[in-house]
């Protein structure tokens, strides 16, 4: 024990002498906190699905050269295939076509990819291997397909490999005597990209100067030159419009057989509209529980301070002022929020991790579940503690204003222990 | 120390007034032990809770240390009570759910806490007798042992008096006497007391001896004779219809 008294002493040790009706309160604290936290933690993890599957979507629209034959796989009105990757191809236009279609309102993202050459490496890989230049500040089409996050863009000598590629992270595989350092894998894309290996544009142009390296019967490739823009729009566009902007504009500053633009054939909103109508049952549900759960802990935080009325009279008679036995009143409820808060989120978490293990998250919610980061996760506990404990004050706000305006007189001729 | 004049707590409508405490006077020295005999239902415990400032009186003014109590804001009442005031009740009122220790080290809470506050505490259940109990719970104690852990607890701020209601109420001959003897032996300290009772046995601890009846306070002169407050009307203890 320690050499002072203090009130937290004196307020676990009131929680102690009533286990029962403690226990049905702190339960009553993580009901309510298990309630919300699931509803947010479901919802932040099918958001994080639907977010990764929009951001592996790949491009909306894709600025080739006319001459561009060879078209993006799948590609015609019957193309379902994401776009993270042109075709390999000897056409190419120069990045200044960017500075156009930067004026065309609507777009979010573009990013520009250089195609130097395919290898026949069996070491590498069983089939060929193209290799790509990308540029990692601008890309958001490679990126998203990585197997782990990369903190920070490619840096010089780094590549992202696809996902049939052979090598290890951070193992170093040579390209024409130029040794590079593998900083991530692709998961599986069933595209070409499983089988390409994806270099920063400054190492793929020092690349494609090697002699031998672009084909003798393509053009050689200079700085500047690159085979595709690729474009993703604002959220709220409509993509066959922007599409139709980027058209429009380029024709006026390109002759019109120079330069081609390729829309996406298919739309993600029927996918966004579900997810959208998660959040409004959730937060009815948590509405809901905690209207019913409110008048209850008020209840028992009312039977609580009228059985110890006595002790109430006590301590004023020792001298607590009635700001004092307002606070303890407030802080036991509050102390009894916190555990009943600490357990539901636990409880919760405990949950959400064995059952998406088992993959029912995915099959339950029809969409494919992203366990939320611990940042966000240590975020919604906090949320969570705070509504809960918010609930547990405001729930004990009249018993401990009822307690501390008793008379102290007649608080201790009553016999409520 | 405390001059009382005039004191009166009545209840209820200008029509059916009760009066619990009626026009009492009474002045307490520092040092003295004041014995206040009534039977039950006399006004003597709501005398006490007005003297605490516990109850505030209807007419009338309470001076502690020259102060008029009567009419303070609560917070400082209840500064005064933590530091000036330690109160004893007929019941235990020890708080259950913490030691013996921890229920003397209470009332520091709300004075003067700090690392002496628990060897003043254990010092004090040295002193009544209960050092041995200190980790002890109010609920394995005997009634006699709740009293002294009370009186403990009642004295950790050494405040300069010690109000009793009918501290030895509950408990039988043997340790009233040895409660009684805790008070007198406080008392030759220099704590001043102030005690409720209805057992007229414990008239010889005190310096002075008051009898109450419906709510009126008359000072006992010896051979059975009361004089009320200030009027000094002398009547006989029949008429005062003490126990």
């Amino acid at each position: 024990m320690n050499n002072r008294m203090d009130y937290l002493t004196f307020i676990i040790a009131g929680i102690r002498n009533k286990p029962g009706r403690n226990l049905a309160t702190i339960f009553c604290f993580s009901f309510i906190a298990v309630n919300i936290f699931s509803g947010q933690f479901l919802l932040a993890g099918a958001e994080g699905g639907v977010d990764r599957g929009i951001s592996r979507m790949g491009a909306d629209q894709v600025v080739v050269p006319a001459q561009y034959t060879v078209f993006l796989q799948g590609s015609g009105p019957d193309n379902t295939m994401a776009i993270i990757k042109v075709e390999p191809s000897a056409y190419r236009i120069n990045t200044t076509v960017m500075e156009t279609i930067g004026k065309v309102g609507g777009i979010a993202q573009m990013s520009p990819q250089l195609y130097i050459t395919s290898l026949n490496s069996p070491k590498l890989s069983s089939a060929r291997v193209d290799i790509f230049g990308i540029d990692p500040e601008t890309d958001f089409t490679i990126r998203p397909w990585l197997q782990h996050p990369l903190d920070h863009p490619i840096k010089p000598g780094e590549i992202i490999i696809g996902h049939e590629i052979n090598g290890d992270l951070l193992s170093q595989i040579s390209v024409s005597g130029h040794a590079y350092t593998i900083a991530g894998r692709l998961d599986p894309t069933q595209s070409s990209a499983d089988n390409t290996i994806f270099l920063r544009m400054d190492d793929a142009y020092t690349l494609a100067a090697v002699d031998g390296i672009v084909p003798a019967s393509a053009p050689r490739i200079s700085p500047g030159d690159v085979n595709a823009i690729l474009i993703r729009d604002l959220q709220e566009e409509n993509s066959d419009s922007v599409t139709a902007h980027i058209r429009r504009e380029l024709l006026s500053a390109y002759p019109s057989r120079y330069i081609s633009v390729i829309g996406r054939h298919f739309t993600l909103d029927p996918v966004s509209q579900n997810v959208q109508g998660i959040p409004n049952l959730l937060n009815i549900i948590s509405a809901f529980v905690v209207i019913a759960a409110l008048p209850l802990i008020a209840l028992i935080a009312a039977m609580v301070t009228h059985e110890r009325q006595r002790e109430i009279g006590l301590l004023m008679s020792m001298g607590a002022k009635r700001n004092v036995i307002f606070f303890l009143v407030i802080a036991e409820s509050m102390v009894l929020a916190v555990v009943g808060g600490i357990a539901g989120v636990g409880a919760g978490l405990v949950a959400f991790t064995v059952l998406n293990t088992h993959g029912f998250l995915n099959s339950a919610l029809q969409v494919t579940f992203a366990m939320p980061t611990p940042a966000e996760t240590s975020l919604m506990a906090g949320l969570v503690l705070l509504v809960v404990i918010s609930i547990g004050s405001i729930s004990s706000l009249w018993p401990a204003y009822q307690s501390s305006m008793m008379n102290p007189y007649d608080a201790i001729q009553r016999e409520g222990q | 120390m405390i001059k009382i004049s005039g004191l009166t707590k009545s209840y209820g409508t200008n029509t059916s007034e009760v009066r619990a405490v009626d026009d009492a006077y009474l002045d307490v020295k520092q040092g003295e032990f004041i014995l206040i005999l009534g039977r039950s239902g006399s006004g003597k415990s709501t005398f006490l809770g007005m003297l605490a400032g516990l109850i505030r009186p209807t007419k009338g003014v309470v001076r502690f240390g020259g102060v008029d109590i009567s009419n303070l804001s609560e917070d400082k009442i209840a500064d005064l009570r933590a530091k000036k005031i330690g109160f004893v009740f007929q019941f235990s009122g020890l708080i259950p759910t913490i030691t013996a220790l921890e229920n003397v080290m209470l009332p520091t809470l709300f004075c003067r806490d700090g690392p002496g506050c628990r060897s003043r505490a254990v010092d004090l259940l040295k002193k009544v007798g209960m050092s041995d109990r200190a980790e002890a719970y109010p609920r394995t104690l005997s009634s006699g042992e709740m009293k002294r852990v009370a009186i403990a607890r009642a004295l950790i701020n050494e405040p300069p008096l010690l109000i009793a209601d009918e501290p030895t109420g509950d408990l039988d001959v043997d340790t009233e006497y040895e409660i009684m003897e805790l008070f007198r032996q406080l008392n030759r300290e220099g704590t001043t007391i102030v005690m409720v009772t209805h057992n007229p046995d414990l008239v010889p601890y005190a310096t002075r001896t008051y009898g109450m009846n419906r709510g009126k306070l008359a000072e006992h002169t010896g051979s059975g004779a009361f004089r009320t407050g200030m009027k000094g009307q002398t009547v006989h203890q029949e008429s005062m219809d003490l126990p």
